[in-house]
C-alpha cells in the first residue's frame, strides 16, 4: 500500500510539475527539453508493457516508432488528413507494425526474440532509407511536419504543442495505469513471473504476448508522431536501432516493470544529454558509464529508490 | 468451486499409443490406457521409467510423436495445455511453479481470472473483481493457506509452496487432476497434512498421481500403474500389483 501510494504521490508532483513548466521556464531550449521528455516518456511506457510487465526484449521498437512518425507525416501532407486522426492512424500503424513483427519474433523467446525484432526493425530502416525513397525521402528525410489545428489554437508555438502533449500523456498514462492494474495487466505479469505455469492454469500465452506488443506498438506510433511533429521533421534515424536500445536505457535507467520508472529514466536521460552535450561531443559514452553503475547500484533503477523502504517485507502487495 | 465434486462430473481420460521420443530416445514408447472417471490412478516406476513424459504427454507439454489422447471421448491430442486446461485438465509440477514476486492470494486470483475470462478485461482494476477473490479464497482454504494469503509467494516454506502448487491446480474445478510428485521435498513433519490434503481434493475427480512414497500411493491410489522403460509394465489394485513378480523384478524390490 505505501509503494503505490508514493507512486501515485510521485506520479501527481511529476505531471503537476510538467503543468507548470511553462509558466515557470520561459526558454524555449527547456520547453523543448520537457516536451521531448513527455513524448520519450510515451513511447518508453509502452516499451514497458511489454519488457517489464510481459519480461520481453524487444529491439524492434525502433521500427514501431518510427513508422508512426512517417505515418502521421504522410497522413496529413499527402493525403489531407487531419492531425488527431493522423495520429490515432499512427498508432494504428505502430500496432499493426508490432502485429507483423508478433507474426515472426513471437516463434521464438528471449534472446532470440530480441535479435528478431532486431533484424526486421532495421529491415525496416533500410526499406525506408533506400527502397521506399520516393514515399520516406530516403536519408534526406521529410521536413515540415506539421502541427495540430485545432480550436483556432497556434500549436505551431512551442508551449502550445506542450499543452497538446500534456493532454495526450495524460490520457496515455491513465489509460496505462489502468492495464497495468486489470486482469489483462496482472495476466501479463504471470506470464513474465512463469510462462508454463501461466498457460497451465490456462491463459493464452501468446495470445497475451500478442496483444501486449500491440498496444506497446500503439504507444510507439503515437510518440513516434508527436515526435516528428515537434521537430517538424523526420527522418530514418528514429527507425535506426539505437532509438530501440535509447528506449531501453532509459526504461533500465528508471525501473522497468512501474508506471514511474521509465518515466523518470527518460527525465534524467534527456536532461543529462542536454546538459553533457553542452560540455562534450562525448556525452553518449559518459551515458553509458552512467547507465553501467546505474545497473549495478541500482538493479530496480530510479524507481527502486522509492520502493525500496516498503520491499522485503512479506506479505507487501507490489 | 470447492464444493466437493461427485463423481459423475469427473472426466474420463484415455490414451491410445502414446510416443514421444527425444532425438532417438523414446521416452514413452507406445503407452494406451483408460483412466476411468472418478478413480484415482498411481503412476509408479523407476526413474527414467517415462511417467513425467507420459504426463507431459497428456497435458499438452510433450509433443507427441504417435498416439492420442481422448478426454471424455473428444479428441485432445492437438490442442495446446491452456486448451486442456480450459477444457477440464489441471496439472501440477514436480519443481514448483508458482509465480514468484506475488502474493500466494494473488498467485490464485490468476488462476481465477485465467478460468472465468477467454478475453483478459483490461477496462477495469483487477481488484474489483469480487467473484475472482471469492474463487481464489476458497482455494485458499482448501489448501489450508489462508492465513498466508498477503504473504508473497517467495517467502514460503517449501510445505506451503507446495500446497500453493497444488491449489493453482484446482481453479477452474478440474474433471480430471494430473500430481506430479505433490509431496516432493515435503518434510515428515508436514507429510499427514499433505497427504491430508491430497485425499481432499481428489475426491470426485480423476486423479493420476506420480508419488515415489510408496506407502501413500498404496493407500490412496484405487489403481496404480506401473511404467518401465516407456512402457505400460502392469496395472491392478494395490495388492494386485504389490503381488506381481514382474513389478516385484522391476521396481519394488529395488532399493526397498
Amino acid at each position: 500500500m505505501t509503494t503505490s501510494h508514493l507512486g501515485r504521490l510521485a506520479m501527481a508532483a511529476i505531471i503537476a510539475a510538467m503543468i507548470l513548466v511553462p509558466v515557470i521556464q520561459t526558454s524555449e531550449e527547456s520547453l523543448n527539453l520537457v516536451s521531448l521528455i513527455l513524448i520519450w516518456a510515451l513511447f518508453a511506457i509502452g516499451f514497458d508493457l511489454i519488457f517489464g510487465m510481459a519480461g520481453m526484449l524487444s529491439f524492434g521498437h525502433a521500427a514501431l516508432f518510427g513508422s508512426g512518425g512517417y505515418a502521421l507525416t504522410l497522413l496529413v501532407t499527402k493525403a489531407g488528413v487531419g492531425f488527431v486522426p493522423a495520429l490515432g492512424a499512427a498508432g494504428m500503424v505502430g500496432a499493426v507494425m508490432a502485429f507483423g513483427l508478433s507474426i515472426f519474433a513471437l516463434r521464438v523467446s528471449g534472446l532470440f526474440f530480441s535479435l528478431l525484432t532486431l533484424a526486421l526493425a532495421q529491415l525496416v530502416y533500410i526499406l525506408a532509407s533506400t527502397k521506399l525513397r520516393s514515399h520516406t525521402g530516403g536519408l534526406d528525410g521529410i521536413p515540415g511536419v506539421p502541427r495540430p489545428e485545432l480550436f483556432g489554437i497556434d500549436f505551431y508555438d512551442n508551449r502550445n504543442y506542450y499543452y497538446f502533449l500534456i493532454v495526450v500523456f495524460i490520457v496515455g498514462i491513465a489509460v496505462m495505469a489502468l492495464l497495468r492494474a486489470s486482469p489483462f495487466g496482472k495476466a501479463l505479469q504471470a506470464v513474465q513471473a512463469n510462462d508454463v505455469r501461466a498457460a497451465q492454469i490456462g491463459y493464452n500465452v501468446q495470445r497475451l504476448r500478442q496483444c501486449a506488443f500491440m498496444i506497446s506498438g500503439f504507444y510507439a506510433g503515437v510518440s513516434g508522431a508527436l515526435l516528428a511533429s515537434l521537430m517538424f521533421y523526420i527522418s530514418p534515424q528514429m527507425l535506426h536501432w539505437t532509438t530501440s536500445g535509447d528506449v531501453l536505457i532509459m526504461t533500465v535507467l528508471g525501473g522497468k516493470g512501474t508506471l514511474l520508472g521509465p518515466i523518470l529514466g527518460v527525465a534524467v536521460f534527456e536532461v543529462l544529454k542536454e546538459k553533457l552535450s553542452q560540455y562534450t561531443q562525448h556525452w553518449y559514452g559518459i551515458l553509458g558509464l552512467i547507465f553501467i553503475l546505474c545497473t549495478i547500484f541500482l538493479p530496480n533503477g530510479i524507481a527502486g529508490l522509492f520502493a525500496r523502504k516498503a520491499a522485503g517485507r512479506p506479505g507487501d502487495a507490489p | 468451486m470447492s464444493r466437493v465434486r461427485d463423481g459423475a462430473s469427473a472426466g474420463g481420460l484415455r490414451c491410445e499409443n502414446i510416443q514421444v521420443a527425444f532425438g532417438g530416445l523414446k521416452a514413452v514408447a507406445g503407452v494406451s490406457y483408460d483412466f476411468k472417471p472418478g478413480h484415482l490412478y498411481g503412476l509408479i516406476g523407476p526413474n527414467g521409467a517415462g511417467k513425467t513424459t507420459l504426463m507431459n504427454a497428456l497435458s499438452g507439454h510433450a509433443t507427441l510423436s504417435g498416439g492420442r489422447v481422448f478426454l471424455d471421448n473428444r479428441d485432445i491430442t492437438r490442442l495446446s495445455v491452456h486448451a486442456r486446461t480450459r477444457a477440464g485438465l489441471g496439472r501440477s509440477f514436480q519443481i514448483t511453479k508458482i509465480f514468484s514476486g506475488m502474493s500466494v492470494l494473488e498467485n490464485l486470483q490468476l488462476g481465477a481470472f485465467a478460468h472465468r475470462y477467454r478475453v483478459q478485461p483490461f477496462w477495469m482494476p483487477a481488484s474489483r473483481f469480487r467473484d475472482v477473490r471469492e474463487d481464489a479464497e476458497k482455494v485458499l482454504e482448501q489448501v489450508g493457506l489462508t492465513k498466508l494469503a498477503h504473504t508473497s509467494a517467495d517467502y514460503l516454506s517449501h510445505g506451503d509452496q507446495r500446497a500453493l502448487e497444488v491449489g493453482l491446480t484446482l481453479l477452474g474445478d478440474p474433471r480430471v487432476l494430473l500430481l506430479d510428485e505433490p509431496l516432493a521435498g515435503v518434510g515428515h513433519e508436514r507429510l499427514d497434512q499433505a497427504i491430508d490434503l491430497i485425499r481432499r481434493i481428489v475426491a470426485g475427480r480423476t486423479v493420476l498421481l506420480i508419488e515415489h512414497n510408496m506407502d501413500v500411493v498404496m493407500q490412496v491410489s484405487h489403481e496404480i500403474v506401473v511404467m518401465v522403460q516407456g512402457q505400460l509394465l502392469a496395472s491392478g489394485s494395490p495388492d494386485e500389483v504389490r503381488a506381481n513378480p514382474a513389478v516385484r523384478a522391476a521396481y519394488l524390490g529395488e532399493g526397498e
